[in-house]
């Protein structure tokens, strides 16, 4: 069995240097199979989000709701997938009068890329991860936050002042919320004492304690339940779900930035959308649930557990909770959340600190 | 409050007050010179007051004689005259009616406008202004309403030709998005179009806005999208069959035989119908049956507004107002468009089997207390929901009364006004129920009250379901004997008003001796309390307005009609 981590730089494309027989130390075969190694990663994502997206999200809602949702498509009404890409691809690209080109094209790309990004160092389990640098959380937090420039520029270049006001609701939140995000990831590293992220992963393998037999790891949401609360509520907002879905909040400005935006840019927006929801159940599993491991099952099946249950959560409170206010977010945001994750942040350190001495 | 009442206005605001009633003579009296005659109304004496003395008239019974509501202004137009009625009544006491009758000549209609003294005559006025063309002078805003800007003539005054064709073109219509509308003084702020095409404006309503950064600087609610000429129509129909499908179409959420009723008890009281007592309890039951239904919506699409998105309340609501939905359709035959009252009774009995009907029936109430648990659970004592609706969209009762606003809204400021036990009709007096009213003035109030307002519906359909099960078989009769074609006698005026589901729904009709209506007036709910949108969110977030829109609960098919 491949081990849960491996010393590589490169863990993946390694992996596939190793099964073919080539030399992955020379540069243009580490090239080419990091190309081919990144599409397998952003295949497996993007069927993720068509079955998640289109058909899971149905299900999941109607569940909730009470209701049945898509049944008349193939069995479970899985078929809708083919027919929803079909559809929304097949749309109309309207394009209004005096928006700002190429600002308004480039934006839903911008959303897109930058999740598909930060998928680059997750680690899947199993040597399954693109890339294990140094800096791989501080990474993932950087990638993901060029969305906020795609949603302003979505916002802006519209010429709608539904969109406008969307946009600029997306960045003061994605300001307000990005802060306690990467203050409450700073007190992982400071358990961990590393900022890549097989090393965050392997740090959590350690029993923290042994209860009637069974080992509980040291999962960082374990040690420090806190931090790991904080981080799913920034997370919520990260993404726009309720109870922070401001920037598109359809009751009051329509759809936000995306009011203007059909066809094919439509799709790319929902699609950023979506994967950055599961980029954001990807950093929580890595670095609160011990990424890929788990009893019986293989790890990179614990890995989609954990990750799609984030998901589920998202899901979850945009259909039970209420939408805050947009001055209201903003409270929350810096009275509440960073004052709280700066808490945290100085509480583990000091632990930390006096732990090793 | 005892401390203050010495200087309470309200104390001396009793002239004309008797135990009888109201003492028109004295009324007579306080208003002096400025009646010039009497008239004798079903409902009420009506004062005819010069044209330009109004607000006189008007001043002296709202400030001597306590009448502070002024439900409705209607507007027609004679042969020798035009003419506005200002139907007066207490929020205290809506027995104690009168009216203000204002000629105005025909060669030059123009009456003193009552804005000052009512702020609710604003629409009003424009709407009288609008379909019958009479102009108010000093009225602070003297636009068209319903129709649009560019339309020619008045269509409900003598001389107007439905015949010639409305030729507007294109570029005469004003262009919204042309004059961005920002205020002078004030560069920062930006004009914002909400609706008429909006996922929250609950129909087609516009909403005008202009934005201090997400705050409203000022908003201004555009109607007339729906307009259906619901009172020409009925104007056109004969009183006996032809009317009562309409009611259906104006609040269409279900409010159906309330609706009904409004015009059933404006008809009977004209036309001295006496209605069966097993009809009135019938009528009772699925009337409230109607309100449950309208509220359950109200609490949905509420929760839509803030929760933001086809949630589970929406659904939750949706799915419970889908069982009384059924029952009325076993009783009626209809989900929506009931058409099930007639004048002088019902259309039919009780399905049968009976006793199916009433087991069913009584599940649904059984049922009901689980249910509302569930809603304030996930609702009403859901922190972030009382974050956004307590204190916000405040509607003081003083303004809430200025703006003849009624039903849960008036009652979620407290205003302690119910028709069906301030001015009894059907079977309401016999039966033990209690008007519910909030002190809180803002949206979470309102909200409030409609829930428990479903208790209290409950309650009135379980005894009137007791009712009807005892009922001896051979005294079942749900229709009054009412002549084929119905002439009430000439020149008889009465506006009549039920407690529909958004608040008071009056009729006034004018008879002329023939089978149809010579004026039929809606007073809308939904109408006068969309006035109080601007009272309510001015000042305040986006999000704000959003639900205090949702609060106000308006279906654009009342306002519009």
């Amino acid at each position: 069995m491949i081990p849960l981590q491996s010393n590589s730089e490169t863990p993946f494309p390694s992996i596939i240097a190793d099964l073919l027989g080539l030399d992955a130390s020379e540069p243009a075969v580490l090239i080419v199979l990091s190309v081919v190694a990144a599409g397998v990663i952003a295949t497996v994502l993007l069927t993720m989000t068509a079955v998640l997206g289109i058909w899971g999200k149905r299900k999941i809602t109607a569940a909730f709701t009470d209701r049945i949702a898509v049944n008349r498509h193939g069995p479970y009404g899985l078929l809708i997938i083919p027919a929803d890409a079909v559809r929304l691809l097949s749309k109309e690209l309207i394009v209004p009068s005096e928006v700002d080109r190429p600002a308004w094209d480039l934006a839903p790309l911008i959303i897109a890329s930058s999740a598909l990004l930060g998928f680059a160092v997750i680690p899947f389990g199993h040597g399954l991860q693109l890339a294990d640098p140094e800096i791989g959380l501080a990474y993932v937090f950087a990638v993901a936050s060029i969305a906020s420039l795609g949603l302003l520029m979505a916002g802006y270049a519209s010429n709608n002042k539904f969109s406008f006001l969307g946009g600029l609701r997306a960045v003061a939140q994605n300001l307000a919320y990005e802060i306690p995000l990467v203050i409450t990831g700073a007190s992982v590293v400071i358990f961990a004492g590393s900022l890549r992220m097989s090393t965050i992963v392997e740090v959590q393998q350690q029993t923290l304690v042994s209860l009637g037999g069974i080992a509980i790891p040291s999962w960082f949401a374990f040690v420090n339940p806190f931090a790991f609360a904080l981080f799913l509520i920034a997370n919520l907002a990260e993404v726009g779900r309720n109870p922070f879905d401001i920037p598109e909040a359809p009751t009051e400005i329509v759809a936000g930035y995306q009011t203007e935006y059909s066809s094919v840019y439509f799709v790319l927006i929902y699609l950023g959308e979506f994967i950055h929801i599961f980029l954001g159940g990807a950093i929580i599993a890595t670095i609160f649930l011990g990424g890929a491991s788990g009893p019986v099952l293989p790890g990179v099946v614990w890995f989609f557990i954990k990750m799609i249950s984030v998901y589920l959560f998202t899901q979850w409170a945009r259909s039970a909770v209420p939408r805050v206010r947009v001055d209201q977010l903003i409270q929350i945001g810096w009275k509440g959340m960073l004052v709280l994750s700066f808490a945290n942040l100085v509480l583990t350190a000091v632990i930390v600190g006096v732990a090793a001495a | 409050m005892s401390l203050e009442e010495p200087d309470d206005p309200l104390a001396t605001r009793d002239v004309g007050v008797t135990e009888e009633g109201v003492d028109y003579d004295a009324l007579a009296d306080l208003l002096g010179d400025t009646v010039i005659d009497r008239e004798s109304h079903v409902n009420a004496e009506g004062f005819v007051v010069r044209p330009d003395e109004v607000q006189d008239a008007l001043f002296a019974l709202r400030d001597e004689a306590g009448f502070d509501h002024c439900a409705c202004v209607t507007a027609q137009d004679y042969d020798d005259r035009y003419e506005s009625i200002y139907h007066l009544r207490k929020y205290d006491d809506p027995t104690q009616e009168v009216s203000v009758v204002v000629p105005s000549p025909k060669s030059d209609p123009v009456s003193q406008t009552a804005e000052p003294v009512y702020r609710t005559a604003d629409w009003h006025e424009r709407e009288a202004y609008d379909l019958v063309g009479i102009d108010y002078e000093g009225h602070p805003d003297m636009r068209r309403i319903l129709l649009p800007e560019t339309w020619q003539g008045h269509p409900l005054s003598q001389d107007f030709s439905g015949e010639e064709p409305q030729v507007v073109t294109l570029r005469e219509h004003a262009n919204p998005l042309a004059d961005d509308k920002r205020s002078e003084d004030d560069p920062d702020t930006m004009f914002i179009n909400i609706g008429p095409h909006h996922p929250a404006t609950h129909g087609v309503l516009h909403v005008e806005t202009v934005l201090d950064g997400e705050q409203i600087a000022h908003v201004e609610p555009d109607i007339g999208y729906l307009h259906r000429c619901e009172e020409q129509m009925c104007q056109q129909g004969t009183y006996r069959h032809q009317i009562m499908p309409y009611p259906d179409r104006w609040d269409y959420v279900s409010a159906g035989i309330l609706n009904e009723w409004a015009y059933a008890r404006a008809a009977e009281d004209l036309a001295d119908i006496e209605v069966p007592e097993y009809a009135q309890v019938i009528r009772t039951m699925s009337a409230e049956m109607s309100r449950i239904a309208a509220h359950m919506l109200a609490l949905g699409t509420f929760a839509l507004d803030v929760f933001g998105d086809f949630t589970a309340v929406f659904q939750y609501a949706f799915r419970d107002r889908e069982v009384v939905q059924d029952l009325l359709e076993d009783l009626t035959g209809q989900r929506l468009m009931f058409n099930y009252l007639r004048l002088g009774g019902v259309a039919w009995d009780l399905p049968e089997p009976r006793e199916e009907f009433f087991e069913k029936t009584r599940d649904f109430l059984d049922d009901m207390p689980e249910k509302l648990k569930e809603y304030h659970n996930l609702v009403t004592s859901n922190e972030i929901f009382q974050m956004r609706c307590v204190d916000t969209g405040i509607l003081p009762p003083e303004e809430a009364k200025q703006y003849g606003a009624t039903g849960p809204v008036a009652r979620g400021s407290g205003i302690d006004y119910d028709l069906r036990r301030d001015d009894p009709y059907g079977y309401y007096s016999e039966l033990d129920w209690d008007v519910v009213t909030e002190d809180g003035c803002d949206n979470y109030a309102r909200v409030l009250c409609r829930m428990q307002e479903v208790e209290q519906s409950a309650r009135i359909i379980e005894q009137c379901v007791d009712l009807l099960e005892d009922w001896p078989e051979d005294e079942r009769d749900i229709q009054a004997n009412v002549p084929r074609t119905l002439r009430p006698d000439p020149d008889t005026e009465i506006y009549r008003a039920v407690e529909a589901a958004k608040g008071e729904l009056g009729i006034y009709i004018r008879s002329d001796g023939t089978d149809k209506p010579a004026r039929f007036k809606i007073r809308s709910p939904c109408f006068s309390n969309l006035q109080t949108l601007p009272v309510m969110s001015e000042g305040e977030f986006v999000p704000d307005m959003i639900a205090s829109l949702g609060s106000l609960d308006i279906v654009l098919g009342e306002v519009d009609r």
